[in-house]
């Protein structure tokens, strides 16, 4: 026990380190880029604004400037005050407001998409492995192959032209409707329900293959070990075999590999939010590249620094749990 | 097989309980003019990066007067009259009576006083630069403001007279008014109500007590959030949206088409250009003659046709378009025509110049080294790349090496205020008429060297006339001393091409009248269509009535 | 060398791999002839929004360009650059993940904090941010491409470096008075050539979805004619809602195609390098009939009695 218990720390610490030299280049990233957000929110504008307005603004914004150490340190005693700053293209909103909006919605329509897949693309997978149909294998692989070779935002827009344009099935865009209030009312749940059925189906679409390609392969390799042969000849049920032995087996890569996925939801989801105009954090990040808004961009970043660090802490315990082999 | 059934019945399920159909009452009208992924309840109409939402700056709260770029009028609004005193050095305003807040307390010459100082005290929300000519700002009494000038600067007042004001008895508890985000507005504009805020909805309700009179007539208006111009142009098309400013491309196919009977669009000139600027520091730019024949080069009505979807026409001589054609210089005294497509020419002018074609079949100077353009383009705005890869083949065809270099607008803005480029396509300064827009392209004192920014005169011509008439327009109130400059500035401009002018710079204005009527259009042309020109949208604001 | 040699003449025999191939030698030979016999894909050649007919075969873009021309000319930009950012990503992979694998200590704790903390930072939004500061181009891509896709490859080479050094052939090259770069290149990895060519082709497959993800949100050179700027400007002229699916389709169809392969030599090289579907295979080479193949060894199956 004691031995796990040291085992986690290790990790804790090296997880510490790793996010405190990605907090550091997340810092540094932005401010390289030429240009100050004064003027870029000036340029936005197409010449609407007047000249003089750029001195406004960069009389606003004039924490911008500043030798980058002082900002540096500056940045990581808010950091650690849990100040975030005030965000610049939606100023003067603080940037704790401004990513909760989207936060939220991310990990609703990535958090799930990801688990179905997971789940599903598994469990196919599983059945793949155990009934190895030639014909089946040489059809399958092939086709969701391709289906997973086109670019996500290709069969996206197609799916959402289609089904939404053409068809009138799905709506075209948002997380909710216009005319219900959110909260918990009925109205409001089945809404955000078939408001994100498009975007999930063309997430899980997309991913589904690598799930269940990864899970076969997985589970190929353990099918000709030597414990599963014994308990064949042994005797065991078919089904306690594979789901009991083979799967439990099979399924620790690929937590690992789903640990990963997890951390990076907050960061992938980017061009479903963009082309089904989903209110998460995806946009919001690109928004903030392009407005060269440092502080937003990194709240963002903390978020899913955060984020991919916890989950890899926390898969590192499952699989802890899982398999006695390491707590060794 | 239940697996399938479930499928289906949760699907019908979905979509019987879809609430996705049209479903707004009489008298609301959807408007799509800010594309945004979620919305930021600010009002504030002072805010620096103009931040508030739209119609915050016109239509929550209002300015004082109002110049109709249609009819060329200054329209009277919060303020009922003005008067220069003391050569020009004083500006005596009157406001209106009778107008009152939206919390039903009265209006009054001090909440303007109080506006005006608000900006003093606090500069970040001087966008407009009103201090730089302002001395004070004083209330004589309740209907009378007078405006001192630290240097007389006639056209300050379309300036001054298209601020916001904003009651004094609420802002003057705000502790910072450039962080505020007034979330509960109190204005004096035609709808002030703000009835429901969602991050991806919200609506403005009218308000009761508008000083017009019956007006407005629009009961309600409503934005979703659209976050690109594909979303908004979607909603157009299912007609969940009655007026909007995006630019649409091939709009008669694609909106139009689908109800011709309401599906409308009007897309007005505002006056001016957009330019190619090439930068007159690097030769063979800082030549004149050369650079007439850049721009003899170009083939203008492909651009229109192509780039712009035929929305607008090419440039004129003057550069002017549009609304300003009254100030036009008159066609006998256009001597010049180098803004056209004349390849010919252009080949001939360059010949003249001592370049002569080597090997490769482009331009060599004496040292052999070939002239290169590089046409510096804001990677998002699509209409204008496609004006600079015509562009840049015109330019290839006579023998010039050209590119269009695409850059975020960061980097882009960066470039051309610190003149690092060596061609880009821009905008142009506007005004209330066309003096300001040659006063950006050829003024000299506002030259900054390379490597500086600069806010205006990127390209970095400037002419020592062009200083003396910017000296005597800003101190002259008399309209044919001011139309005499103005011609004067467009002979210079034709003789010395500071810049290349394209095409003329349109408004977007997109609208249904399945449930309004009256918008303006080019029948009746009261106002401009555009919810992007503010605070003329005012205008539309008032007039628009429900079918 | 004569592994390598082998190893490739197998790869042709395999029929997925063979398939793939096919498909891929069809689009390189394309990319390389098509823009010398068709003509300038961004002339303004015919009304906009035309749909496929006989003049242009895949119909006009919203300004009037063949996308047929367009089509061909972008697999040229795009392969170029997929191809040349998976090649470096490897390069650097292999080298940071071997040379951690085989000297360990030390210097493997630094690498592979270094990996960790690659593999920690956000891809998408880091290639977003990367492009949006670098001036548009080619080589910006690839920068951004190989920045951020060598962490993951890195790893993989390096624990079977690791594994390889431990085995006795190393121990004993050590011995001999081998040098290390010799060892490296020599002995171990050769032996890596699945693996490493396996690598090859994933981080291709990822620079060609990373560059047209970012070419379609116009972070790459617009003014380029490549597959990903093709469907940028199909969705700038709102191509799906004016019913022009062919300024869309025909592109998107293409880089499905290349993907998949890529993906398909792939699974040949994994039959040929897992030692369980190489005996399988060697089996079904030689006997007919139906096997269970869920026993550590195919075993044959008589009249459908399955043990």
């Amino acid at each position: 026990m004691n031995k796990s218990v040291i085992y986690i720390f290790r990790r804790f610490l090296f997880y510490c380190l790793a996010g405190f030299m990605a907090i550091t280049l997340n810092f540094l990233i932005p401010r390289l880029m030429p240009g100050d957000p004064a003027s870029i929110m000036f340029a936005q504008f197409k010449g609407k604004l007047k000249p003089e307005a750029l001195d406004a603004l960069k009389e606003t914004f004039g924490f911008a400037d500043g030798p980058l150490l002082m900002q540096y340190f500056d940045y990581l005693k808010h950091l650690f005050r849990g100040d975030f700053g005030v965000s610049i293209s939606y100023f003067p909103q603080p940037v704790v407001e401004v990513i909760s909006s989207g936060l939220y919605w991310t990990l609703f329509l990535a958090g799930t998409s990801l688990i179905i897949s997971f789940i599903l693309g598994s469990i196919v997978g599983i059945f793949l492995a155990w009934n190895r149909d030639q014909k089946l294998d040489s059809f399958l692989i092939p086709t969701l192959s391709f289906l997973g070779a086109f670019p996500y935002f290709f069969i996206a827009m197609l799916l959402l032209y289609y089904f939404g344009f053409i068809l009138d099935w799905f709506p075209l865009r948002h997380a909710y409707s216009q005319y219900v209030t959110p909260g918990y009312n009925l109205d409001f749940i089945i809404s955000v329900l078939s408001h994100s059925i498009l975007p999930a189906f063309t997430l899980i679409f997309v991913s589904l293959g690598g799930w269940m390609l990864s899970m076969r392969n997985n589970m190929i390799s353990i099918l000709g070990t030597e414990y599963i042969n014994y308990a064949k000849a042994i005797g065991y049920d078919k089904k306690i075999l594979m789901f009991r032995f083979a799967a439990r087996n099979a399924l620790l890569p690929s937590i690992t590999g789903f640990g990963m996925a997890l951390g990076f939801i907050l960061s992938g989801a980017l061009l479903t939010e963009i082309i089904f105009s989903y209110p998460g954090q995806g946009y919001l990040l690109l928004q903030a590249v392009r407005a060269q808004d440092f502080p937003l961009l990194q709240g963002i970043f903390l978020t899913i620094t955060f984020s991919v660090l916890l989950s890899n802490l926390i898969v590192d315990i499952i699989l802890l749990l899982l398999d006695p082999r390491i707590r060794k | 097989m239940k697996l399938i059934n479930t499928a289906l019945l949760l699907f019908l399920f979905f979509h019987g309980c879809s609430n996705n159909e049209y479903q707004v009452e009489k008298g609301v009208m959807t408007i799509s003019k800010e594309q945004t992924q979620s919305w930021v309840r600010n009002f504030n109409p002072l805010a620096p990066g103009a931040n508030a939402r739209w119609p915050s700056v016109a239509g929550i709260y209002e300015p004082l007067f109002i110049t109709n770029s249609m009819t060329s009028k200054v329209v009277p609004w919060l303020g009922e009259s003005y008067k220069w005193k003391k050569e020009n050095r004083v500006l005596i305003i009157k406001t209106r009576d009778n107008v009152r807040w939206s919390d039903g307390k009265p209006y009054s010459a001090y909440d303007v006083e109080f506006t005006f100082n608000l900006k003093k005290k606090f500069p970040a929300l001087d966008g407009t630069g009103n201090w730089k000519y302002l001395k004070s700002v004083t209330a004589i009494d309740s209907s009378h403001v007078e405006f001192v000038f630290s240097r007389v600067y006639v056209p300050g007042f379309e300036v001054l007279a298209g601020q916001p004001i904003v009651p004094k008895h609420i802002w003057s508890n705000v502790d910072d008014p450039v962080k505020y985000t007034d979330p509960n507005p109190i204005g004096t504009g035609p709808f002030t109500e703000i009835v429901k805020f969602t991050n991806q909805v919200w609506e403005l309700g009218k308000n009761p007590d508008y000083w017009q009179k019956g007006k407005p007539k629009i009961d309600k208006l409503r934005f979703p959030a659209f976050l690109s111009n594909e979303q908004a142009t979607l909603a157009l098309i299912k007609g969940e949206v009655d007026w909007s400013g995006n630019f649409i491309p091939a709009i008669d196919r694609i909106f139009v088409s689908k109800d011709p009977d309401h599906n409308k669009y009007w897309f007005p000139k505002s006056g001016g250009s957009i330019f190619l600027y090439l930068n007159t520091t690097q030769p063979p730019f800082d030549n004149i003659d050369f650079r007439k024949a850049i721009s003899m080069a170009i083939d203008r009505e492909l651009i229109t046709k192509v780039a712009m979807y035929d929305y607008t026409s090419p440039a004129h001589q003057t550069a002017i378009s549009g609304s300003f054609l009254n100030y036009r210089l008159s066609s006998e005294k256009i001597n010049e025509s180098w803004v056209g497509f004349f390849p010919n020419q252009s080949i001939q002018k360059i010949k003249s110049l001592g370049y002569k074609k080597n090997s490769s079949g482009y331009w060599a100077d004496s040292t052999g080294k070939e002239i290169q353009v590089s046409i510096g383009i804001v990677s998002g705005w699509a209409d204008w790349i496609r004006a600079g890869q015509i562009i840049s083949k015109n330019l290839e065809d006579i023998g010039i090496r050209a590119r269009v270099k695409t850059q975020d607008f960061g980097a882009w803005f960066n470039d051309l205020q610190t003149g690092e480029f060596s061609g880009a396509i821009a905008w142009a300064e506007s005004g209330a008429n066309p003096f300001p827009m040659y006063e950006g392209l050829m003024a000299s004192k506002n030259i900054k060297p390379i490597g500086e920014h600069a806010g205006t005169n990127w390209h970095r011509f400037g002419l020592s006339e062009v200083d003396s008439l910017v000296s005597i327009f800003e101190v002259t109130s008399d309209d044919s001393m001011k139309n005499k400059l103005i011609y004067r500035m467009q002979e210079l401009f034709i003789k010395s091409a500071p810049a290349i002018p394209l095409f003329a710079d349109p408004t977007w204005g997109v609208y249904s009248t399945k449930r309004f009527k009256n918008f303006p259009s080019a029948d009746n042309p009261y106002a401009q269509i555009s919810p992007n020109k503010t605070p003329e949208n005012l205008f539309i604001l008032t007039e628009v009535e429900p079918k | 060398m004569n592994n390598i040699i082998n190893f490739f003449i197998s790869l042709t025999n395999n029929f997925k791999a063979k398939v793939g191939l096919y498909i891929l030698f069809i689009f390189i030979i394309t990319s390389i002839f098509a823009p010398l016999i068709i003509g300038s894909p961004s002339d303004y050649v015919g009304v906009p929004l035309q749909a496929p007919s006989t003049e242009f075969w895949f119909g006009t873009n919203g300004q009037g360009q063949d996308v047929f021309a367009q089509t061909l000319h972008g697999a040229q930009k795009t392969l170029f650059i997929a191809f040349l950012s998976g090649f470096l990503v490897v390069l650097v992979g292999a080298f940071l993940g071997g040379v951690a694998g085989y000297f360990g200590s030390r210097l493997d704790d630094v690498i592979s904090l270094l990996i960790n903390v690659f593999l920690l930072l956000p891809g998408l939004p880091l290639m977003v941010i990367l492009a949006a500061w670098l001036p548009p181009g080619p080589l910006t891509i690839i920068v951004v491409l190989v920045f951020t896709g060598w962490a993951w490859h890195a790893r993989v080479l390096r624990s079977q470096v690791m594994v390889f050094s431990n085995q006795d052939f190393v121990l004993a090259s050590k011995v001999c008075g081998e040098s290390s770069f010799r060892i490296i290149m020599i002995e171990i990895l050769p032996r890596m050539l699945p693996l490493i060519a396996s690598s090859f082709i994933g981080a291709t497959i990822y620079g060609i979805g990373a560059q047209v993800g970012l070419e379609f949100l116009g972070l790459g050179d617009i003014s380029q004619v490549t597959w990903g700027t093709n469907l940028y400007w199909a969705t700038n002229d709102l191509a799906l809602l004016t019913g022009s699916w062919w300024t869309y389709v025909p592109t998107g169809v293409s880089i499905a195609l290349v993907s998949l392969s890529l993906t398909l030599i792939n699974f040949g090289i994994d039959e040929l390098a897992n030692p369980r579907l190489i005996s399988e295979r060697h089996l079904s080479n030689k006997l007919d009939g139906e096997f269970d193949r869920n026993s550590v060894t195919p075993v044959r199956m008589k009249n459908n009695v399955n043990t």
